[in-house]
């Protein structure tokens, strides 16, 4: 029947969207191009990326920038030793990783400038690849949000999994965005035995009672149910229903979620160095193991915080006991994907919001402030090369010498390894037309293979 | 140049055209009027093309061709001339590209040979001279058809008229270019030939150059025969009838008695009705039954806790704490909110409403000391329960709305006109709005109006700017601080000491009431129960003291901080200009910098007087008030029409722009000047909406009007918002939740709906932001920022997440009282459709229940089935 909602292609609605033929001045071609911008878009090298935000900002002197020639209220109390890539030394405290010093590459010229920058805002630059504000900005998304509206996962699996509680030291590093609640980052905390999130993912009763209620619902889900046709929020509600269940029967998130599936030797090689006590809150290394099982069962997009690195007092303190379990857990989570045959498939990231000051003094509990205009970023797999130093800074470690490049480019060429478009079109709800990453800025090209 | 809009929305009024015949714009194209046009109509000047603000690849066209000059200088004269080539026109850069022949971005834009080859090449090969853009600017723009009712799969022509400032008429149709807003109505090709497609109506929008031109198409419906119409019994009826049978479409059914008392209940005052008021209503047999209900439900105090929220979220009620301001979410969003409810409960006229945000102060003419007097008041106010929300709602005006973060100047002034007009000015910061008729110099000028309000938040002249406020301020400190003092004496002193005496006490008042129970001789008894006496005393003393340096202390702690910060840095009022804070709006963008000298309003034509030092926001009033306003009270009757019916007459309800055409101009017409002539009465409005034949029918269309999401002709199905979600899901499993948010000093049983920012309860945040419930930034001025579309996760977490689970099973919740109410089953059945979906079961669903209970280990598991099975249908999550 001519006239009915499936026949209309190109709604109101997605007039808004794309941009109104003619009156933005896109014709129709663009709309149509619009359409298909998601199959024209880069070829993807990696189909999923694993984040390890390192809250507060972890002391870049202190691990993969350091700086023994500094004066001694700069140098810290670590020495460095040599990795597997020659010309690159890494803190004493990481002796795996720089036995696989020949698998990441260390980006030591990227920083936010401090535009914007500090713990409220500088998170949201580096995980949207856009200056954005607490308020008074337009939502961009998190490149995890990006990736569920345009390289979405299986449907029975949470395309953009944020693992671990949202307390008030992440808070600002996870969020929604304009793009709506349906790609919102999907927030739960399998290692809480606790958290109402991951319960939810599996049917809170044994499956034959579940299955008997579902279709108890099926039978006096009747109303509103047109002979000729079903409106299409019904039919978009059915169909997430439908999805919903598939989700609660089949047990592939359930399985990826079991840890006792793995082996304690595993277990142990991930928790290495895991203490009971710490300075600062640590986080939990199992969070790389968890990552990695998603992955495995095809989740693309997996963040998580390990610990809280903002260590304005006994920095060093803090860095004997944080630093080792960091090393354990990110180099099992390297060796595994990469004997799996998954890192060149998977972008791994860990970095923080900032970097923090060279110049420490030599007190007993020394601490490091913030800062903003230098911190290391270490990214392993999906493109990014294997045993690379890309960028460096000045002989403190303070000033960003070599091949600076802007939070945009580390963004855009996030998203040209996970194959889509960094200047796909995206409206604010003010129906403005916005790139995924406003400004234009060049690929970080030493970085990738 | 800004005359040209206004004359434009005369073009479409007007009708003819005198489009010139047989000249063709390649014939001797001229730069301003047809190269420029080409680029618009092949989107080479667009925003995510050449017009954007870093153009592409080295070449930037403006916005639009907004400035041909620019454009002119560009192609000719930028990139070493490279991109002409006068010689061999044919080699001219702008050729190669466009035609592919050269590796373009773009892609290929035109075909060698096509008109816009030819006017270009001509163009080109005529020396590319630049012409006299003054005389090529655009006096109107006619569309032909104006006008048009279309069979199905019908074509006709769309035919685009331009007159230009030399006087000169000239067909344009073949430069510009065309789309339309309903694909599913009718299409329209790049040439400008339409086709109907499906039944309904909507606008086809023609462009040339920079401006639009509207052109609407109706389709009716083929055959059915007559078409029998109900009596229209509302004049709102009629203007809907009348429009259902120009296009041939059957409205529905009325709805039933149940549908329709759960329709409004939720509608007016966000609660389901409980069962007995289902039984009552459905057993009344009084046929104005369902008025006497509206006027009843009008009268509930829910109605206005779910306006309040709804004017929070327009108004953004909760984005306070600029630096160091004294002020944040904590302690003003509920005031704000009181003060709004307080509004509504009165059912305030909305312009008096308005009037009352708009040109609110601090002072409000009292004397600095009354002011600071209640700034004390309010802060002492805040503890629980909160005395502040009530003395703040009896305020005269709404300064609150002012102190929030980019309330004032430009910024402010877009949300102004977004809350109050109904008009979406952002992109006219920058640049030309791209689908409104507004320029930057037209929101600038209005955003003059605002420009003299005080920005609230630290600036270190601030005690030097305002000396009174700062003495004040001092004062204050100068108490609290000696307040301090007296407490840090009194702790270290007697009050150390009591205290002492008191932990002290405690065992001996223990060992002396054990002995005093044992029982003895009556001296020794009444001894030990004089000592017992005077030990309690001491205790009680010690409480009192304890008390009071408690007391003390908050409130020296108010007096040096708190206090002084508000009166010194959050005033509200307005301000003669100075170089501090400049009077006059500016913009500065990477597109450049504009400002606006004049006070002009919103689509008039003459600037504003203004008085010496008087405050400009009184005459945005005035002319808010005035009877021929075009948007302020048409958005807010919209706006309330769209919360009916999930639609507005105009839809999105917040862009009241003339290329946004209403569904039912003369119905919305009609309703927004009885409102102006009834004194701006809110309640009058939602009574005539609520009891219309329209509100009141079926959402189960007739066959034939299956299709159809824009006329009314049945009622439209949409998803209840977050809050009213949740608190129904409370009422339904009979719980409630626990927001955890005493330390903030919320009032227990605080519903939902009346939330005044996010509570601590993970449950329940949860929920809203995944029912959309919006984030109030002031980045975003959008009606849309409350989000209704449905996911995956809604319904997941409908369906098992361990607190919806953990309510069905509530002990204390539905299914328990059920049990204990009867042992019926039919009577429990019944129940519980009634108390969740507000109505009776019917016959296969009622055995289907009895069939599932049948199974169960107890009726307990049963009956949480079939309320877990209510829960997760269509009906409980929709308004239907």
């Amino acid at each position: 029947m001519i006239g009915c909602q499936t026949f209309r292609r190109h709604s109101r609605r997605d007039f808004l969207r794309i941009g109104g033929a003619s009156l933005c001045g896109v014709s129709l071609l663009d709309m149509l191009r619009a359409q298909s911008q998601a199959a024209g878009a880069p070829a993807a090298k990696a189909k999923s990326m694993i984040v390890c935000w390192m809250a507060g900002g972890p002391p870049h002197t202190d691990m993969f920038d350091m700086k023994p020639d500094s004066p001694t209220d700069y140098r810290g109390e670590f020495k460095p030793i040599k990795s597997k890539l020659s010309g690159l030394d890494v803190c004493e405290l990481m002796p795996k990783l720089a036995e696989r010093a020949d698998k990441f590459t260390i980006i030591r010229s990227i920083t936010t400038m401090n535009q914007p920058g500090d713990h409220s805002r500088a998170p949201m630059y580096w995980l949207t690849g856009n200056p954005r504000l607490p308020s008074g900005t337009a939502e961009y998304p998190m490149y995890g949000s990006a990736a569920a509206k345009f390289r979405p996962g299986p449907a029975e699996l949470p395309t953009f999994a944020v693992l671990g509680k949202i307390d008030h030291h992440i808070g600002n590093s996870i969020a929604g965005s304009f793009l709506g609640p349906a790609f919102n980052p999907f927030i739960f905390d399998p290692l809480e035995k606790k958290d109402d999130i991951a319960k939810m993912l599996a049917p809170q009763l044994e499956l034959p009672a579940f299955t008997k209620n579902a279709e108890l619902l099926k039978a006096l889900d009747k109303r509103l149910r047109r002979q000729d046709g079903v409106d299409p929020l019904i039919a978009g509600l059915d169909a997430y229903q439908q999805t919903a269940f598939d989700m609660l029967r089949s047990p592939k998130l359930r399985a990826a979620l079991d840890l006792s599936e793995e082996s304690d030797e595993t277990v142990a090689r991930y928790k290495d160095h895991h203490l009971s006590k710490y300075r600062y809150p640590s986080g939990d290394p199992l969070h790389f193991l968890l990552a990695r099982r998603l992955v495995e069962a095809g989740v693309p997009i997996v963040h998580f915080s390990l610990g809280y690195w903002d260590w304005h007092g006994e920095n060093f303190v803090a860095g004997r006991q944080q630093i080792p379990m960091f090393d354990a857990g990110l180099s099992s989570l390297l060796d595994d994907l990469d004997e799996r045959g998954l890192l060149d498939t998977t972008i791994v990231l860990a970095l923080g919001e900032m970097g923090r000051k060279p110049k420490c003094g030599t007190e007993k509990n020394a601490g490091r402030d913030h800062w903003d205009y230098a911190q290391f970023v270490l990214a392993a797999g999906g493109g990014f090369k294997r045993g690379c130093i890309v960028g460096a800074t000045d002989k403190l470690g303070e000033q960003v010498t070599d091949n600076f490049y802007k939070i945009e480019s580390f963004g855009r060429t996030l998203y040209h390894l996970l194959g889509i478009d960094p200047d796909t079109t995206v409206y604010t709800p003010s129906n403005r037309p916005i790139r995924l990453i406003a400004e234009d800025a060049p690929l970080v090209k030493e970085a990738l293979i | 140049m800004r005359h040209i809009h206004f004359l434009l929305l005369a073009a479409i009024i007007t009708a003819g055209g005198t489009a010139a015949r047989g000249q063709s714009p390649a014939e001797s194209p001229r730069f301003s009027r047809h190269v420029v046009a080409v680029f618009s109509r092949l989107g080479c000047n667009s925003g995510s093309c050449h017009g954007a603000v870093q153009g592409k690849n080295g070449f930037r066209l403006s916005l639009f061709g907004a400035r041909p000059e620019d454009d002119y200088d560009q192609i000719v004269r930028q990139a070493s001339g490279r991109r002409v080539n006068l010689l061999d026109v044919e080699q001219s850069l702008l050729l190669l590209k466009a035609t592919g022949r050269l590796p373009h971005g773009g892609g290929r834009r035109m075909e060698a040979g096509s008109l816009e080859y030819r006017v270009l090449r001509n163009w080109l090969a005529a020396g590319a001279v630049a012409d006299d853009v003054g005389a090529s600017q655009l006096v109107s723009l006619e569309v032909t058809p104006r006008e048009q009712a279309a069979r199905a799969v019908e074509k006709y022509e769309l035919r685009l008229a331009a007159k230009f400032a030399d006087g000169s008429t000239e067909d344009v149709t073949a430069l510009a270019s065309f789309a339309s807003l309903d694909a599913g109505v009718a299409t329209v090709d790049a040439v400008g030939r339409a086709q109907a497609q499906g039944v309904g109506d909507t606008a086809l929008v023609a462009r040339f150059r920079a401006d639009p031109a509207v052109s609407l198409v109706v389709v009716a419906r083929e055959g059915g025969g007559q078409l029998a119409l109900p009596d229209p019994p509302s004049a709102i009826d009629g203007h809907i009838l009348a429009k259902l049978r120009r296009l041939n479409l059957p409205p529905a059914e009325l709805a039933d008695d149940s549908t329709f008392l759960r329709r409004a209940r939720l509608d007016v005052h966000r609660q389901l009705p409980t069962a007995e008021e289902v039984r009552e209503f459905l057993a009344d047999t009084s046929p104005d039954k369902r008025e006497r209900k509206i006027d009843q439900l009008l009268a509930e105090p829910g109605h206005a806790a779910l306006w309040t929220l709804k004017f929070c979220d327009l108004l953004k009620a909760t984005d306070f704490g600029v630096y160091a301001d004294g002020l944040d979410e904590q302690h003003e969003a509920p005031r704000f909110q009181a003060w709004i409810r307080a509004r509504l409960a009165e059912n305030t006229p909305y312009d008096e409403f308005a009037a009352r945000i708009l040109t609110a102060t601090s002072r409000e003419g009292r004397s600095l000391e009354e002011w600071s007097a209640e700034v004390v008041a309010l802060a002492e106010g805040y503890a629980t329960p909160r005395k502040d929300l009530d003395l703040y709602s009896r305020r005269q005006t709404l300064d609150a709305y002012w102190q929030r973060k980019e309330a004032v100047g430009v910024s402010g002034t877009l949300q102004v006109a977004h809350a109050f007009l109904g008009l979406r000015l952002e992109c006219a910061q920058c640049h030309r709005h791209p689908h409104d008729v507004w320029q930057q110099d037209d929101l600038l000028s209005f955003a003059n109006f605002f420009m003299g309000v005080r920005t609230v938040g630290f600036q270190g002249e601030n005690d030097k700017r305002y000396p009174d406020e700062s003495q004040l301020a001092k004062g204050f400190e100068q108490e609290g601080k000696k307040l301090a003092e007296e407490v840090k004496q009194l702790k270290e002193g007697r009050g150390k000491e009591l205290a002492e005496k008191a932990k002290q006490a405690q065992p001996e008042i223990n060992r002396l009431k054990n002995e005093i129970q044992k029982g003895g001789e009556a001296a020794a008894l009444s001894e030990m129960q004089q000592q017992l006496d005077s030990l309690q005393t001491t205790i009680a003393e010690n409480d009192q003291l304890q008390r009071e340096i408690r007391e003390k202390d908050q409130r020296s702690k108010l007096l040096t901080d708190a206090i002084p910060k508000r009166i010194v840095h959050s005033q509200i009022m307005h301000q003669a200009g100075d170089e501090k804070s400049p009077r006059f709006a500016k913009v500065t963008s990477p597109l450049g910098t504009q400002t606006s000298q004049t006070f002009r309003l919103p689509g008039e034509r003459e600037p504003v007087a203004l008085g010496e030092g008087e405050d400009p926001r009184a005459k945005v009033v005035e002319w808010l008030r005035r009877p021929d306003n075009p948007f302020f009270a048409k958005a807010i009757v919209n706006r309330v029409w769209a919360h009916y019916f999930g639609r507005g007459i105009v839809n999105p309800p917040d862009d009241l722009s003339p290329h946004n055409p209403a569904t039912h101009p003369a119905l919305l017409d009609d309703l927004w000047r009885e409102f102006v002539a009834g004194g701006f009465d809110l309640r009058r409005l939602h009574r005539a909406i609520l009891c219309s034949r329209t509100y009141q029918q079926s959402s189960l269309p007739a066959a034939a009007s299956a299709a159809d999401r824009a006329n009314y002709a049945c009622f439209y199905p949409r998803r209840l918002p977050a809050e009213v979600l949740l608190d129904v899901l409370n009422q339904a499993t009979g719980t409630r939740e626990n927001l955890d948010m005493r330390y903030d000093h919320w009032p227990d049983g605080m519903s939902t709906v009346e939330i005044p920012y996010k509570p601590r309860n993970g449950f329940v945040t949860f929920m809203l932001e995944q029912f959309g419930r919006p984030p109030r930034n002031s980045a975003v001025q959008c009606d849309c920022a409350r989000q209704g579309d449905a996911s995956l996760l809604q319904v997941l977490s409908l369906a098992n997440h361990p607190r919806v689970r953990q309510k069905v099973a509530d002990p204390s919740g539905r299914v328990a009282s059920l049990i204990r109410e009867t042992e019926d089953p039919q009577q429990r059945i019944e129940q519980l459709y009634l108390s969740v979906l507000s109505r009776l079961p019917d016959q296969s669903e009622y055995s289907a229940c009895c069939e599932h209970l049948a199974t169960t280990a107890t009726p307990e598991e049963g009956l949480q089935a079939v309320l877990w099975s209510l829960l997760n249908t269509r009906e409980f999550i929709l308004q239907h």
